[in-house]
């Protein structure tokens, strides 16, 4: 299982109005590798929650120092945070890199790559396209970047350097929606049709190799469909996408603990699972997910063993002991959440959600 | 670039997840639920097959099924990685259960899963000797090549990548079994290929089953399952009569 190490924070930098860039050193020198593409899940406690985030590395793998960009979303309490009160030689709390975002390289080939990014969503993009130019020295990038305007360009001077530092190997697009271009083609969305247009004329689709896209979901399926039609195979284009669903705001604790033990052998549980809600006695002797599945209700499981987590759901209210917990983390259990074939009834009502 | 969409209508229209953070729960629980039959699968395939090693009948034979184990057991790890990244105790799902576990041989089939794990049922059934596992092998093989070509196209992206990945390896696995069975064939060993195809082909078929239409509708709509079960059974069937049919003309030839 992934464990969270110690990061120095050596550098925080405004790019542009909400957002930084923060230099990280590992604190106990531990090499902290990480392969172009790949993103840090950072924790930290916010009013007695934690919570997790994960932000892409934004740094290439030769440049020998630990970089990710983090946009301020509104209402998020770690990107605010780290937007607003984040200094150096402040410590964050992160986990390995993880993320499959990114292809094997070889400085013998001439590829050609193109990247797609929509917003905050250049960072593990930049990763890639510095990574690749300085480890491929015949391969070159073109960069198609969607932003809403000029000023909200993440990055856009170091850009402009990297295609000065790489002359004719770097290509990038702006295109903006509100700000007025020169250009009709460089205006509005990043959609299929925009992008046919921009094969017809700007971009030699027909000899990519690999196509990165990380933006929003519907950007990143007009992309796709623009991209299978010219003849790319799924393994060809590689996503990522960091949805808005992730949960980031502070929720008050849903842990229902503190209710008082009762001591009839019988529960009266409800049962949320697909939407539906049902209601059934159950015996205290009986797991939540045994109960479940003997009232017809096809709850999720897999080991039975409190070790793969596929049975997790929330207790919303009354109280549940759990034996054995080898999947889940502290601050699952601290949000309430437990494995439901290792869960027992304390109370007389047990209300559990497999929907949260 | 604010723009947003509902996650399910992004699945709907073919779009990839790519990370634990942006997975929703019920989405998690069943992606949670097809890698461990998968990764579960694997190990007692390998599990049963290491058994049959040494009763390969020569040095290649011996070395083609130790392969087979090594490599489905990497497959394995390869799945249980991507589990790991959701919370799941890598180390101790291997060791938790009996993969060598089998019911007897005569047990009808379609029994469905054992109660403690996620292995497909046809991976309770015992081998009967080295041209049983051979058979098995060729059978089961070509199932699980039609049941990877789904899985190859799921939705969320790192286990798509990991399953295109190996299963070259799986299709490997099943012309090696292939080989295997033309030279057995070639031996005289007709009638126990024929005594064993008709043991496990139902035992196989078996396999090919859709969950409830609700379900399946909404497993079809997160983008976890294309082709449904009579699809790749059909297919399934296809590629084991010709293959069959390759091994007796093999036989004939020889």
């Amino acid at each position: 299982m992934p464990r969270f190490h110690e990061l120095t924070v050596t550098d925080v930098k405004k790019t542009i109005r909400d957002a930084v860039v923060v230099t990280l050193k590992p604190a106990n020198g531990a090499a902290f590798d990480f392969i172009q593409g790949q993103y840090l899940t950072f924790r930290r406690d916010f009013d007695g929650t934690e919570i997790r985030r994960s932000y892409s590395i934004c740094a290439g793998r030769d440049e020998g120092i630990l970089q990710v960009g983090i946009k301020k979303v509104d209402g998020g309490a770690f990107s605010t945070w780290a937007n607003e009160e984040l200094q150096p030689g402040m410590v964050l709390e992160a986990m390995e890199p993880m993320g499959s975002f990114h292809t094997p390289l070889d400085a013998a080939q001439a590829r050609s790559y193109l990247g797609f990014a929509g917003g905050s969503g250049i960072t593990p993009v930049l990763s890639i396209l510095k990574t690749v130019l300085a480890a491929e020295p015949r391969s070159d990038f073109t960069l198609v970047y969607a932003n809403r305007g000029v000023n909200t360009i993440m990055f856009r001077e170091e850009l402009e350097d990297l295609k000065n530092r790489y002359m004719g190997r770097l290509n990038v697009i702006h295109v903006l929606e509100s700000d007025a271009q020169d250009i009709e083609l460089f205006q509005g969305r990043v959609d299929a049709e925009k992008c046919e247009a921009l094969f017809a004329h700007w971009i030699d689709v027909e000899n990519v190799e690999t196509a990165f896209i990380c933006g929003p979901e519907p950007m990143m399926l007009g992309i796709a469909a623009a991209l299978k039609s010219h003849g790319l195979s799924d393994d060809q284009i590689k996503f990522e996408l960091f949805a808005s669903a992730q949960p980031g705001r502070v929720t008050r604790k849903a842990s229902a603990a503190g209710a008082a033990k009762d001591t009839a052998a019988e529960t009266q549980a409800t049962v949320t699972l697909d939407g539906a809600t049902r209601s059934f006695a159950m015996s205290k002797e009986v797991s939540v997910l045994d109960a479940a599945l003997e009232n017809a209700l096809d709850a999720p499981y897999a080991c039975k063993a409190g070790v793969c987590s596929t049975c997790r759901c929330k207790v919303l209210e009354g109280e549940v002991e759990m034996v054995a917990n080898h999947a889940l983390e502290d601050y699952e259990v601290a949000q309430g959440y437990v494995l439901s074939c290792q869960s027992f009834p304390l109370t007389d009502r047990v209300t559990v959600d497999y929907d949260q | 670039m604010t723009e947003e969409m509902n996650i399910a209508d992004y699945l709907a229209q073919g779009g990839k997840l790519t990370n634990p953070a942006n997975v929703p729960p019920r989405y998690r629980a069943e992606l949670m639920k097809i890698m461990s039959a998968f990764v579960d699968s694997e190990l007692a395939g390998a599990a049963g097959f290491a058994d049959v090693i040494n009763d390969g009948p020569g040095i290649k034979e011996r070395i083609a099924a130790a392969k087979i184990v090594l490599e489905k057991t990497d497959n394995a790890d390869r799945v249980l990685r991507l589990m790991g990244e959701f919370g799941a105790a890598t180390g101790r799902y291997v060791s938790h259960h009996p993969w060598t576990d089998r019911l007897p041989r005569e047990t009808e089939p379609g029994r469905t899963r054992s109660a403690h794990d996620m292995r497909l049922s046809v991976f309770n059934y015992p081998l009967a000797g080295w041209t049983d596992a051979v058979t098995m092998n060729l059978v089961m093989g070509l199932a699980v090549d039609v049941q990877l070509r789904d899985l190859a196209q799921a939705s969320y992206q790192p286990l798509a990548e990991a399953i295109r990945g190996l299963a070259p390896r799986e299709a490997r696995h099943t012309e090696l079994a292939e080989e295997g069975l033309a030279r057995l064939a070639a031996q005289g060993q007709r009638a126990a290929i024929a005594e064993s195809v008709a043991y496990w082909r139902p035992r196989v078929a078996a396999m090919f089953a859709d969950p409830a239409p609700e379900r399946m509708a909404q497993l079809r709509g997160w983008g976890l399952r294309h082709a449904d079960a009579a699809q790749m059974r059909a297919a399934w069937e296809g590629a084991l009569d010709e293959a069959l049919a390759r091994v007796d003309s093999a036989a004939v030839a020889a």
